[in-house]
């Protein structure tokens, strides 16, 4: 039987606790806490209330009848994580760990975030809750993902642009840790991938892992044979949720979509899997695969979906791909767009970019998986976000008419409503 | 009046290859006892901002583990008598393979290694590799460390023990109470020699501080006094001189 939980920290020789002693007290406590409320029966009842009338779990598994025709293979099936609360799957980990810090007597949360999901959903969770909430955001991601800030300020989060490196994902990470170091004993720091030094990857898919067993749970009560699940991996959460209840079942495939950026070259992508840009590291407080140089300097990555644009794969899925469990694949930027296009014009689904990843991987493999099995997409997030990314493709001059008109109403200080 | 013995530090290739050993013979001239030098790295999550900045220079500058530890060399040649620890992360010791990475310090004429991010009781076998160099690893310690943890630390036969004198990462005032002299005296406990340091920004700091400690370590003090002027020749050679100058402050020589 492959073991879901990691061996004191490790998924085979991958993660660990790599971290400088001012960060070690408050994992420890952590993980200390973490145990102690999953074996607490009123946490568990207060979590299950939480996701069920506040996520909206549980989210459906929808069977895509014209997805199935076109691509002539196997069912398709996608799991709709997208239509939980703030959007996308990141809300089950959010709503667990903040549970988690009040219960620690934690009364401020911080978090990283990328595409802003992750970000979003925190903040939520901490309005619900009445935590004070600081979002640390790389500044390019800010200005990638506005829409997402925008929202995170509404629910009364502060976000802090981080300027420094290279100003994306792993810096923003990097500046949670220096204030969780610095803040610990009123903070509590919500990672929000299945990545980190332990306990992180540990409580990360726990509280994700309610994915898989939904899916498990649907599958069974509708007599549906799952033959293959595909998920996008970035660091790797919504992945092992969904992955993690179907670990031991041997015939259903386990395939991971990474980002294949622009191209196979370094600065090109963020494959840690596929290609031979990456290489076993130690960083940012774990071992596992990295996109690191021959000195261990971290690299450029490139991916037109922010939350899939990170150096790191998380430690289980580095184990996991490595015995084979899990295949991996990588997806260029152009075969996601298609396979948004793909999803919203035939089911009426609309996919993040990155959840889109995903689709695309699906696409490709829907042939070799028998027309009597499921194939199960994990619809991670839903693409409301991306409007400002795919609009530049897909509708190039009328974007730009309608932002400069926007611009100039602004400049002009007309109210939105003025039909002029 | 005793001289106080002073830990320097400073960023290899920060914010040049030559103002770096420029500043290396600074701090020796303002008598420093011991240099640390950082080699940097893209993630330094356990250093403060003014050392982040530091390292994105020298990152910027096109460093690389060769070229840093070159400078290493150089400093070791022109001062020969005064010990070089070479502190950086675990991703730039345990990606060459730690055996590698300790013999190239060894090379540079470096004698100890600090990298805070490979815990004592999990370090890839860096003491070891070291201590087949003839070098010390020398692991870091801070006051949030639970007294089971830090007391296995204590005790785990190192020479000498880092000891970060705050619960927060570098760069920040330092007051000298009766928790972070209890937190020295644990340190020190089985015989670790404690260099103690994190936010040293004056010579008062330092008097009062290296009554109880095997020398006190001072390092974004010297960083912003180059962060803090122009990056031209006549700002670097300032910088170069305020550095001997807060150097011989923090040894009590000034």
């Amino acid at each position: 039987m492959t073991k879901t939980e990691s061996d004191n920290g490790f998924f085979d020789r991958f993660g660990g606790k790599y971290v400088a002693e001012i960060i070690r007290r408050p994992l420890d406590d952590l993980e200390k806490a973490f145990g102690e409320a999953m074996r607490d029966p009123a946490f568990l009842e207060e979590l299950r209330t939480v996701q069920r009338d506040y996520i909206g779990r549980e989210t459906p598994l929808y069977f895509a009848p014209t997805a199935t025709k076109l691509l002539g293979g196997a069912r398709i099936y996608v799991k709709l994580e997208g239509l939980a609360n703030t959007g996308a799957h990141k809300i089950n980990n959010a709503i667990g760990q903040c549970l988690l810090a009040r219960r620690m007597g934690k009364t401020r949360v911080i978090a990283e975030t990328g595409a802003g999901q992750h970000g979003l959903a925190t903040a939520a969770a901490c309005a619900k809750l009445g935590l004070e909430c600081v979002v640390y955001m790389g500044e390019v991601d800010v200005r990638r993902q506005q829409p997402n800030v925008a929202t995170m300020e509404l629910y009364g989060a502060k976000v802090v642009p981080v300027k420094s490196g290279a100003r994306t994902l792993k810096d923003a990470v990097n500046e949670a840790m220096r204030d969780w170091a610095a803040n610990f004993k009123d903070t509590h720091y919500v990672l929000g991938s299945a990545l980190g030094p332990a306990p992180f990857p540990d409580i990360v898919r726990t509280f994700q892992s309610v994915i898989g067993d939904e899916v498990k749970r649907q599958a069974a009560e509708r007599g549906i044979d799952v033959g293959a699940v595909v998920a996008c991996v970035g660091g790797g959460s919504n992945s092992i949720g969904i992955f993690s209840a179907f670990l031991d079942d041997a015939d259903v495939r386990l395939v991971g979509a990474e980002a294949g950026g622009v191209g196979p070259n370094v600065g090109e992508n963020a494959a840690r899997m596929t290609g031979n840009a990456s290489r076993e590291g130690i960083v940012q407080g774990y071992k596992s695969r990295f996109l690191i140089d021959e000195d261990g300097q971290s690299l450029p990555t490139r991916s037109i979906s922010a939350g899939l644009d990170y150096m790191g794969i998380g430690p289980q899925l580095a184990a996991l791909g490595e015995s084979g469990r899990v295949e991996f694949t990588s997806v260029r930027d152009d075969e996601a767009l298609e396979a948004v296009k793909f999803f919203a014009r035939n089911e009426g689904i609309l996919f993040a970019l990155e959840s889109a990843h995903a689709g695309a991987a699906a696409m490709r493999i829907a042939k070799e998986i028998p027309a009597d099995k499921a194939l199960v997409i994990n619809m991670s997030g839903r693409g409301d976000k991306d409007i400002f990314i795919t609009s530049p493709v897909f509708r190039p001059a009328r974007w730009r008419e309608f932002l400069e008109a926007e611009l100039r109403r602004l400049d002009e200080k007309k109210d939105v409503h003025d039909a002029d | 009046m005793e001289s106080i013995r002073l830990m320097s530090h400073l960023v290899a290739g920060f914010p040049d290859a030559e103002t770096s050993v420029a500043i290396a013979d600074a701090l020796v001239a303002g008598g420093s006892s011991i240099l640390e030098i950082q080699l940097a790295f893209s993630d330094p999550s356990a250093d403060g901002p003014a050392i982040q900045t530091a390292s994105t220079v020298a990152l910027e500058n096109g460093f690389s583990t060769r070229k840093g530890l070159e400078i290493v060399k150089r400093i070791h040649e022109r001062h020969p008598e005064t010990p070089i620890y070479v502190m950086t992360y675990g991703s730039l010791a345990f990606t060459p393979g730690v055996e590698n990475f300790a013999a190239m310090c060894k090379e540079a004429g470096a004698s100890a290694c600090i990298v805070p991010d490979l815990p004592f009781d999990c370090d890839e076998g860096l003491t070891a590799a070291c201590r087949k160099q003839g070098l010390e690893n020398i692991p870091v310690a801070a006051p949030s460390m639970s007294a089971e943890r830090l007391g296995k630390l204590a005790s785990a036969g190192f020479g000498q023990i880092y000891a970060a004198l705050r619960a927060g990462t570098t760069g920040s005032e330092t007051t000298i109470d009766k928790s972070t002299l209890d937190f020295i005296d644990a340190v020190g406990a089985n015989g670790s020699k404690v260099l103690g340091g994190f936010g040293i920004r004056s010579g008062e700091q330092s008097r009062v501080l290296c009554r109880h400690v095997h020398a006190v370590v001072a390092g974004s003090v010297f960083v912003n006094l180059v962060l803090e002027r122009p990056c031209t020749p006549e700002g670097r050679a300032e910088a170069v001189r305020r550095i001997e100058a807060k150097a011989r402050e923090l040894t009590g020589r000034g």
